[in-house]
């Protein structure tokens, strides 16, 4: 229904409560969102407001307290844990602000990881790691070990690793929270280039600059898209 | 290079210093595991091995006793030839031993001396011939360098047969040194003809034995049945009844406490490998999560672990079984120099069957040490997780 309408999520009242020994905690309010095709959305919001908690929802991470949650068409609370692991590793990317590499790879071999996973052939996931890091301007550095690469160089790796299964969706959170100005803007073009060729494109930040960049601009307060920007 | 042993292997590369840690205490503990093994069954083979080596596979006794704890056969002559008898019956030798002090010039020593009727020869020829001639002995090395005297020499034997007081020494001609059954590295002893020991003991056809060996055509527990149905007031043992009394005696405690001793090292194994992994694990929390929020399912997860704790346990394992069997072999040596060890018996005895076992508990610490720490990435909440490792 939602694939026929263009739609790649669909968030329809969703809420996420946690339970806590002093009362539960509400998360996430009541949230209805849409993420179409090649969309660029960034959620901003104070410390605590639900972001993440968002995010990590609309990859299937977690899951919703009520409400509905659709990914192209197929209600998510209906799949189970093997099914939602599969639809992350073939139709989510993930990018997190600690990047998260694994470091007895090399870049190459990150980049590698969830193709494999996939089931992709050996020779054809090389070849597409490569594509990848030359896509990300680490071509020449394949065969580094994430310590021996910068934090933006990282956190370009991990994109690519994000993108290695061909992603319909791709989730950063604070993709930017841990780099320097600089190297923050080069992983904010980087990720621009992503989503203009055609892959929906979720950020959480704080960073105005970054959140700025995106079409639509929501902004979360105690749980709730308080207000909605589109450019 | 993806596969979950090879990713597991990068994974105990990535900490070279807590896996080499795991391996060499995996290696230690199989190592002593191996060998609780090998001493809970060691004994046993070991004396079953030396019995197998005897050219008799029955043993005839006149009471419900093993041979040499029980009464003697009187009518040794007469059983020996209605047990020749029987089809199932290849040879009968009636086997008696003494106490008897041996002397060489000015040199004597305590022996126990094996008197042989029949062909059949229980001993192995070191140096020299069996005794064929009237008052001929063959002597272990013990007593030969106790005596100092070698094949051809004569030494005067005293036989204490009886409660009575000694014969006077007979002289008997030393025709070879031989390894005796049973005997032991420090106490003198000596295997000659029945009827020379008998007549050393001054008491010529007597036919008394302690027991009669029997050869079987082939089948010791047919002829066993048979010797019990032909003389229902003798005992038949074969080798495998005697094996049996013997682990259900004093073999038995050394099973009891290798079983605690074995279970002890596993359960040391258990606790390091459990230990390794889980902080292995929970300082690789948020990398999982990460992996498990790309879509890496939660049996890859756990069979990574799995495959980690199997890494550990088999490299260690591997290296267990020769450092186990060199400690084996030193081990044997201090424990067979407790006075009264025969010389061919041992404590350690290596079996492959042993080695299967072996394997089969470290694959059971695999699984078990890894449990609780598989169990923590199985039950790992992805979203917490992530949120958590930015927090921290």
């Amino acid at each position: 229904m939602n694939r026929a309408n263009g739609v790649v999520v669909a968030a329809e009242r969703i809420s996420r409560v946690f339970p806590m020994p002093a009362g539960p905690v509400v998360a996430v309010r009541e949230v209805t969102l849409t993420v179409a095709p090649g969309e660029h959305i960034a959620i901003r919001g104070p410390s605590g407001c639900g972001k993440s908690t968002l995010l990590h929802m609309l990859g299937c991470v977690d899951a919703p307290s009520s409400g509905t949650l659709m990914f192209e068409g197929r209600d998510i609370a209906a799949l189970g844990d093997g099914a939602r692991s599969l639809l992350r590793l073939r139709h989510i990317g993930f990018v997190f602000q600690r990047f998260f590499l694994l470091p007895m790879l090399t870049a190459a071999e990150n980049v590698e990881l969830p193709q494999a996973e996939a089931g992709v052939p050996a020779r054809e996931r090389r070849r597409r790691s490569l594509e990848l890091l030359e896509y990300v301007g680490l071509g020449a550095r394949g065969e580094h070990r994430p310590s021996q690469l910068s934090g933006g160089e990282m956190q370009r790796v991990a994109i690519a690793r994000a993108l290695a299964n061909r992603p319909r969706l791709l989730l950063a959170d604070e993709p930017t929270g841990e780099l320097d100005q600089a190297t923050g803007e080069q992983v904010a073009a980087l990720l621009d280039r992503v989503n203009a060729d055609g892959t929906a494109l979720v950020i959480v930040t704080h960073d105005p600059t970054l959140a700025g960049r995106a079409r639509r601009v929501l902004t979360m307060r105690d749980g709730r898209i308080e207000a909605e920007r589109q450019s | 290079m993806m596969a979950p042993l090879a990713f597991a292997w990068r994974a105990l590369v990535r900490q070279p210093a807590r896996s080499a840690l795991g391996v060499v205490g995996v290696a230690s503990v199989g190592a002593l595991l191996l060998d609780m093994l090998l001493l809970s069954e060691g004994l046993v083979l070991s004396m079953q091995q030396l019995l197998e080596r005897m050219a008799f596979d029955v043993r005839v006794t006149a009471g419900d006793a093993l041979p040499g704890t029980g009464a003697d056969i009187t009518d040794a002559t007469t059983a020996s030839t209605a047990i020749a008898a029987l089809p199932e019956v290849r040879e009968v030798t009636p086997i008696r031993s003494e106490e008897a002090t041996m002397r060489h010039r000015d040199r004597e020593v305590d022996a126990s001396v094996i008197g042989v009727g029949g062909t059949t020869r229980i001993w192995t020829i070191l140096r020299g011939r069996d005794p064929t001639g009237p008052r001929e002995l063959v002597i272990n090395q013990y007593a030969t360098d106790t005596l100092g005297v070698e094949p051809g020499g004569t030494v005067m034997v005293s036989a204490y047969c009886a409660d009575d007081d000694a014969p006077p020494p007979v002289p008997f001609r030393v025709a070879g040194v031989a390894e005796l059954p049973f005997e032991t590295p420090d106490a003198a002893a000596a295997a000659t003809l029945l009827a020379d020991l008998e007549e050393a003991c001054g008491i010529r056809g007597a036919g008394i034995a302690d027991f009669l060996a029997v050869t079987s055509t082939g089948n010791p527990s047919a002829a066993a049945a048979a010797i019990a149905a032909a003389r229902p007031d003798l005992t038949a043992f074969t080798n495998e009844e005697v094996v049996g009394r013997v682990e259900q005696g004093a073999f038995t405690y050394f099973r009891q406490i290798s079983t605690v001793l074995a279970t002890i090292t596993m359960a040391f194994a258990l606790l390091l490998i459990t230990v390794l992994l889980t902080v292995s694990v929970n300082q690789r929390l948020g990398e999982i999560a990460a992996l498990r929020a790309l879509g890496f399912s939660r049996r890859r997860v756990v069979l990574d672990v799995l495959c980690e704790s199997a890494l550990i346990v088999g490299t260690g394992g591997v290296l267990s079984v020769p450092v186990g069997l060199l400690l084996a072999v030193w081990l044997d040596a201090i424990l067979k120099q407790m006075p009264g060890v025969p010389m061919q018996l041992h404590f350690f005895v290596f079996e492959p069957r042993t080695l299967a076992v072996h394997g089969m508990l470290l694959a059971a610490t695999t699984v078990l040490a890894a449990a609780y720490p598989m169990r923590i990435v199985a039950r790992l909440p992805i979203a917490a997780t992530l949120r958590n490792e930015v927090i921290s």
